[in-house]
């Protein structure tokens, strides 16, 4: 893009969008507007986006979206720097917002772990843990999901252009369910479901796909994790296998986390593994 | 953050961070008197652990944790890991759901396809930074690999719920198959796809690639009467033939002090290659007719072989395939009896290899008595063809070294994106057994 | 043979069911049924006969459906199940308007699908009931949703008569079944070998009559009869509903909730699975840009969060709030309402309650029956043939036999008079006073205290108060308080909006003839209650004393500056001013707006006060008026809610027994009762 070019599209807000450990799919979540692409890519200054595009800024933004979670001391101070560089940071996805999947080494001796997975864990620098963004610096807003919603990333950028507030809803994942009439999997018996306690904005994609919600968006406003759990060891469940339904890519999220911990820890740490 | 740093008689060549590729990747060379004596792909993706973190997991839990290998593939590592336990199980999937899985990946194949070519790819060969500016260029080009895109796309989601990391696949079959009409409702979009792909073989055939030819050792699957995807013996341009589950009886991985991803070796430490290349030089035979007429009319087989840079057409090619195959298979769906066999998990030894949109992906399980995960090894294509890379970009070295350093680096680095590295896919991996063996 | 008439039941064998799809095919009509899809019976789009559930039941118990095989030829052998016929005539989403704007001119098109006709086949005594229920709720009251009430009007109600009730059901109690008694065009009752078939209306005769069927002989129609007698013997009474209403409002301070709070998820899905719960919100689909946005009504529930929410806070941030307005508006403040009970004993909420909470139960728990009635708790009850319980079925009937009535006051998709700004000028650093022109009747017969909803495309339509009325246009001041006020803020001399209203009740300004009048606000309140400042004066001699005291954070947080000077000049008016945080150029009183009270004399007993302004300040101020002796039936407030719908339609506003858009925004005290200052309503 020329000078000319740009000096004429100031005021279109300079966008930056970058990861942390993670698996890419949330920024990838962005290519796949593929209806609006290229009209967003004309509202929105896309000045950092190494997924996508050769050009590089450092900052200054307007807006960044964080795709994953902080897990290597260098990532603990890039984002402490990005935070200075932008006065609006949104997270994308469950690794940003709750630490993801990985977050489950939080719950075991990394050393361990780390000589599990690399036969010279010298040569890899890894923090003990992986932690969402938000434990390290103010977030002003966050996408759920893994990965996360196109529609809800859309509305998003939309909001932004129209100045208004993005219509992202903190509601159960049950209303969705119950709005595209998908029948409770819960109680017919189709699957633990921890759709009532998930945080909406997939679509209640699982229900409809005949297993129960895994919990991928994470805890909803007012998550009553102990109740459903208690609901779920009714049947004989185990506390191990009720902590595991909550083990997933939201684990590290404070109502699931302390269900867990009640429970006794998610699999990982109470599986001894091979590395003895 | 392209930087040269000249000293007396070394030129470094650094890129500290690629673009246009997945993940957080760079690239070293170092020459000292015409003499290459670094060449390093280092991958610096933030290491994951998901060896360690399936472990204690069920089956069917880890179809849903090893699709966060990646975003870009994560089918992939749902079939690998799928075929594994029913491979194991000795679980007997209906015909039509097998088809179905094919389906899935052809979805998969063609997004992640699409979006290296239109997105990643071509940019280089027209002299743009992204595919904002290749719009401005050639609008209706980038139109129609969005297009092509959200074909693939769509065909995932319909199947799976949605694009990236989809919830159906279950071990003996998926939680819910599609209607008829759900499938046939892909139809009008494949059909402007296999357009599409079509124009796109047209397309990348008229681009200019820099002079460059090596000999490579290819691997895939290959299969006596199907384009590789889900099934076939582990095949290579020299002679290897080995069945899916037993790829560790030729191959190991080692750790390099510059990567958080292992590299993979056969035991003659020749390097090998995997991904559309591979396969379009093991396996043109088994093309879908649309495909290999494609390929043939316009002739760069040979090229695709030689070339690293003509990846693009194998995966235009591909694309072809992948679309073609689909619509086929929309076309003959009938639905399956019922959407999962029953299956036992038991203790055992599971493991696959499956072609993920990059190559050869490797999945290998141990369960214990309960069934559940005691230890895993995933060996994605990317880390498997760090070697290639790092040994072509030694072959490269002598033709970019009188240019100036900007550009010779930026040379590198297009040549590093030619291979498609899913660097997020590459990072993990393996256990203290492998050490032990090597 | 006997040909049936309106008056004859006929018998329709089990194979003649097709012959009644096939008729209703020919009439256009699309037939919504059960079948069984996604391991339960749902209702879903019926071609065949064979698309029914035959030979299917269901075990339902708090928290658990199972679908069970019974090895019969029966169709309708099951107990409701998830869905209910709301999703026909109330469907989860409907675009309202199409809203445009272009450099700054709005305009609004209505958005409303047609609603073809339909046929419901196999509704319940307590679906009836249901449907009836939301009659009165959303096409029989002051205002009406078009939507509903088209989509009703298109619905032919075939009822099948449940003689298979679940371990979960209690419409004997709520007095809506198992018997089919009024509201159908046909009943029909099932039997092993058909269906003894009655007619409900004229429509149902003429199909009743084009069925050609032989009478039902008195053998079948005892059978029926008793097949249904028996399964109201089998569900009893589990719930004594005598007094119920009240005992709830008694137990409105209850540990109990607390208690239920610890199990309940807050997941909704009991409200969504209520066949009655009627309230929405409404989400705007836009482009890119916000040049066009579709407003679409959407299934909400008062268990999320956002649904009691408002710019600054929230009424009901706990579970145990959000449970217990729920439960209350069910079985007590539905009746205020509606003159009916909001549950007509179905027990969706709670087989499908994921936790298996059983709302029978927890109403035993909070709000216990007196000891007579507690005697029969659990005790079987003879079958009552016509039972007249909760809801007098007489009212039912006669709500169904009127016709659905042309709308009477208000209308949902809201219609919005396009009004253009005539000035705008600024009254504190995020305050703004918009004066419109406009020529619409409605809007400028409004009264002091009335509010409009005030609409852009792209955001949600807010409810703004009317700061002035003109002969030729009225004046908001807004403050930008979110995204929808902030656009408000920014429009232009010339720009449009559209407007809609004016709503709710004023201020009751002859209640102060005669009479001292006191009149406390703070920061933003002070608009809406200018207007009624206007009346006094327009009509200064018909009131006594008039005191304006009127609180603000700082000295630049004050609107109408000017006015206030003018005002204070006036001889026959007094007015206090008082801030919080005095700055240089303040030489006046500090402090919160009760302290202003310290001034002059008030004669308590002889005063009447109007309110407005943050729910805290309010609650001090009555604190001193009622010390003062201003007794709650002279003590008026205005209340700020969420709403979207302005018309007592959306459920948002809800205060125990009131809309507050519809009832309100001004209440006195003596109407309010023990609502006021409660936390969690």
């Amino acid at each position: 893009m020329t000078g000319a070019v740009r000096a004429t599209i100031a005021s279109r807000p300079r966008l930056g969008i970058m990861k942390f450990a993670s698996c890419d799919g949330c920024q990838l979540t962005i290519l796949d507007l593929e209806d609006h692409l290229l009209d967003l890519l004309v509202r929105f200054d896309l000045v950092e986006f190494a997924e996508a595009s050769s050009y590089r800024s450092s900052g200054p933004f307007d807006i960044v979206l964080v795709e994953g979670s902080i897990s290597t001391p260098e990532q603990a101070e890039e984002i402490v720097r990005i935070r200075r560089e932008t006065p609006l940071l949104v997270t994308i996805g469950a690794c940003a917002t709750a630490g993801g999947i990985q977050a489950l080494r939080n719950w075991a001796d990394h050393d361990a772990y780390r000589a599990a997975v690399y036969a010279h864990p010298e040569y890899v620098e890894s923090l003990a843990t992986s932690t969402p963004i938000s434990d390290h610096v103010a977030v002003d807003a966050e996408l759920r999901g893994c990965p996360i919603d196109p529609g809800q990333l859309l509305e998003l950028l939309t909001a932004l252009t129209v100045g208004r507030r993005p219509q992202l809803p903190d509601e159960s994942v049950c209303l969705e369910c119950k709005r595209r009439g998908t029948v409770c999997v819960l109680v017919t018996g189709n699957g633990p479901c921890l759709g009532p306690v998930t945080h909406t904005g997939c679509g209640a994609l699982c229900p409809a796909y005949a297993r129960g919600c895994y919990g991928c968006f994470g805890p909803r406003e007012a998550a009553n994790a102990p109740s459903l759990a208690r609901w779920f060891g009714r049947d004989g469940r185990s506390d191990a296998d009720t902590a595991r339904l909550f083990s997933g890519f939201t684990a590290y999220a404070p109502p699931f986390r302390s269900v867990i911990d009640s429970l006794g820890g998610p699999p990982i740490a109470s599986h001894s593994g091979e590395d003895a | 953050m392209h930087g040269t740093h000249v000293t007396t008689g070394e030129q470094r060549f650094d890129v500290q961070g690629i673009t246009r590729v997945e993940g957080e990747g760079s690239l070293r060379l170092v020459v000292r008197d015409g003499q290459v004596i670094e060449s390093q792909l280092a991958i610096f993706e933030a290491p994951r652990y998901f060896e360690r973190l399936v472990v204690g997991r069920t089956p069917n839990e880890v179809l849903d944790i090893v699709a966060r290998i990646c975003g870009i593939c994560p089918v992939a590592y749902q079939m690998s890991a799928v075929h594994a336990f029913e491979d194991l199980g000795e679980v007997a999937i209906e015909p039509s759901v097998r088809t179905l899985r094919r389906l899935l990946y052809c979805g998969e194949w063609i997004e992640s396809h699409a979006l290296h070519v239109y997105l990643l790819h071509a940019p280089d060969f027209l002299g743009c930074a992204n595919a904002v500016e290749l719009a401005n260029l050639d609008r209706a080009a980038v139109e129609r690999g969005l297009a092509l895109k959200k074909a693939g796309n769509r065909i995932v989601a319909v199947l799976g719920g949605r694009p990236i990391h989809p919830v159906s696949v279950r071990v003996g079959g998926f939680s819910k198959v599609p209607t008829k009409r759900e499938l046939q409702a892909l139809r009008p979009d494949l059909d402007a796809a296999l357009d599409h792909a079509l124009a796109t073989v047209d397309w990348v055939a008229t681009f200019v690639a820099p002079d460059f030819e090596r000999e490579e050792r290819f691997v895939s699957l290959r299969h006596p009467t199907e384009y590789p995807m889900n099934d076939g013996r582990i095949v290579s341009s020299d002679g290897l033939d080995l069945a899916p589950t037993d790829w560790e009886t030729a191959f190991q991985e080692e750790q390099v002090p510059w990567s958080h991803a292992l590299q993979a070796h056969m035991g003659d430490r020749v390097p090998y290659l995997l991904g559309p290349a591979a396969r379009i030089t093991l396996a043109a035979d088994q093309l879908h007719p649309t495909a290999r007429a494609a390929l043939d009319r316009i002739g760069l087989a040979d090229a695709i072989r030689r070339n690293p840079y003509w990846s693009i057409a194998a995966r235009a090619v591909e694309l072809v395939h992948a679309v073609a195959e689909a619509l086929d298979i929309v076309d003959g769906y009938v639905p399956p009896e019922r959407a999962t066999e029953p299956w036992t998990p038991s203790a055992g030894t599971a493991s696959w290899a499956t072609e993920a949109p990059r190559g050869l992906l490797f999945h290998h399980y141990e369960l214990d008595e309960r069934g559940r995960i005691a230890s895993a090894r995933i060996v994605p294509p990317t880390s498997q063809n760090q070697a290639a890379i790092e040994a072509d970009m030694t072959s490269f070295a002598p033709s970019i070294l009188d240019e100036p350093h900007d550009v010779a680096t930026h040379r590198l680095e297009q040549l590093i994106r030619s291979y498609d590295p899913c660097i997020s896919c590459a990072t993990h991996f393996l256990d203290l057994t492998v050490e032990a063996s090597s | 043979m006997v040909m049936t008439s309106a008056a004859v039941p006929g018998f329709l064998p089990r194979a003649g069911l097709d012959r009644l799809l096939d008729l209703l095919a020919a009439d256009g009509r699309r037939v919504i049924g059960p079948t069984v899809g996604q391991g339960a019976v749902v209702y879903d789009e019926i071609h065949h006969a064979s698309d029914l559930p035959a030979g299917w039941t269901a075990d339902q118990a708090p928290g658990s459906y199972r679908l069970r095989q019974t090895g019969t030829e029966r169709q309708f052998d099951y107990a409701v199940g998830p869905t209910s016929w709301k999703h026909e005539t109330f469907p989860p989403r409907v675009p309202l308007t199409i809203g445009r704007r272009v450099n700054g001119q709005v305009t609004f098109e209505d958005a409303l699908p047609a609603a073809p006709p339909v046929a419901f086949l196999g509704v319940r005594g307590c679906e009836i009931a249901a449907l009836l229920t939301q009659d009165a709720v959303l096409a029989r009251g002051i205002a009406v949703d078009r939507d509903y009430a088209a989509r009703r009007a298109a619905a032919l109600i075939i009822a099948v008569e449940c003689v298979t009730p679940a371990d979960t059901c209690f419409c004997t109690s709520m007095g809506t079944g198992p018997e089919v008694t009024t509201g159908f065009d046909l009943a029909m009752t099932e039997l092993d070998d058909g269906f003894v078939v009655r007619a409900g209306s004229p429509a149902g005769e003429r199909l009743l009559e084009r069925l050609e069927l032989t009478a039902a002989d008195p053998g079948r129609t005892t059978a029926a009869q008793d097949a249904v007698a028996a399964a109201r013997e089998r569900m009893g009474d589990p719930v004594p509903t005598a007094g119920l209403p009240a005992r709830l409002i008694a137990a409105a301070e209850s540990p109990q909730w607390a208690e239920i709070a610890e199990r309940c998820l807050a997941c909704a899905n009991c409200t969504l699975v209520c066949p009655t719960c009627f309230c929405t919100g409404v989400t705007q689909v836009s482009d890119l840009d916000g040049f066009e946005a579709t407003a679409e009504r959407t299934w909400d529930s008062c268990f999320t969060l956002g649904f009691s929410k408002v710019a600054g806070g929230n009424f009901r941030p706990r579970v145990q709030d959000r449970y217990r307005q729920w439960l209350t508006h069910k079985f007590a403040t539905w009746w205020d309402q509606f003159g009916m009970s909001g549950c007509v004993g179905c027990g969706r909420c709670i087989t499908w309650c994921p936790v298996g909470i059983d709302v029978r139960a927890e109403l035993m728990a909070v709000a216990p029956p007196p000891p007579a009635l507690k005697a029969a708790v659990g005790i079987i009850e003879p079958a009552r043939p016509t039972t007249v319980k909760s809801v007098p079925p007489a009212a039912s009937a006669a709500l169904l036999t009127a016709p659905i009535p042309l709308p009477a006051v208000e209308e949902l998709p809201p219609t919005y008079a396009r009004t253009f700004v005539a000035e705008r000028r600024r009254e504190t650093v995020d305050t703004v006073t918009l004066r419109f022109d406009t020529s619409d009747p409605d809007l400028l017969a409004g009264r002091p205290g009335q509010f409009v909803m005030a609409a852009l495309p792209a955001f949600s339509a807010a409810p703004i108060s009317v700061s002035r009325f003109h002969r030729d246009g009225l004046e908001l001041t807004i403050r930008a308080a979110g995204a929808a006020t902030r656009a408000l803020c920014e429009l232009r001399r010339g720009d449009s909006v559209g407007l809609r209203g004016p709503m709710g009740r004023g201020w009751p300004v002859d209640a102060a003839e005669g009479h001292d009048v006191v009149i406390v606000t703070g920061g933003i309140g002070l608009a809406p209650l200018r207007p009624l400042v206007d009346a006094l004066l327009a009509d200064r001699t018909r009131f006594r004393e008039i005191r304006l005291l009127y609180g603000a954070r700082s000295p630049a947080d004050r609107l109408y500056v000017e006015e206030l000077s003018e005002l204070a000049a006036r001889p026959d008016l007094d007015v206090g001013q008082i801030v919080d945080r005095a700055g240089p150029d303040w030489f006046g009183r500090v402090g919160v707006v009760t302290g202003l009270f310290d001034q002059g004399h008030l004669d308590g007993p002889n005063a009447v006060a109007y309110v407005c302004g943050p729910e805290r300040m309010m609650t001090a101020t009555v604190d001193v008026l009622r010390d003062r002796g201003v007794s709650d039936d002279r003590i008026f407030v205005t209340l700020e809610r969420h709403m979207e719908c302005g018309v007592g339609l959306c459920g948002h506003c809800q205060l125990g027994k009131s809309f507050v858009c519809r009832d309100g925004p001004v209440f006195s005290l003596a109407e309010m009762g023990p609502a006021f200052g409660r936390e969690g309503l």
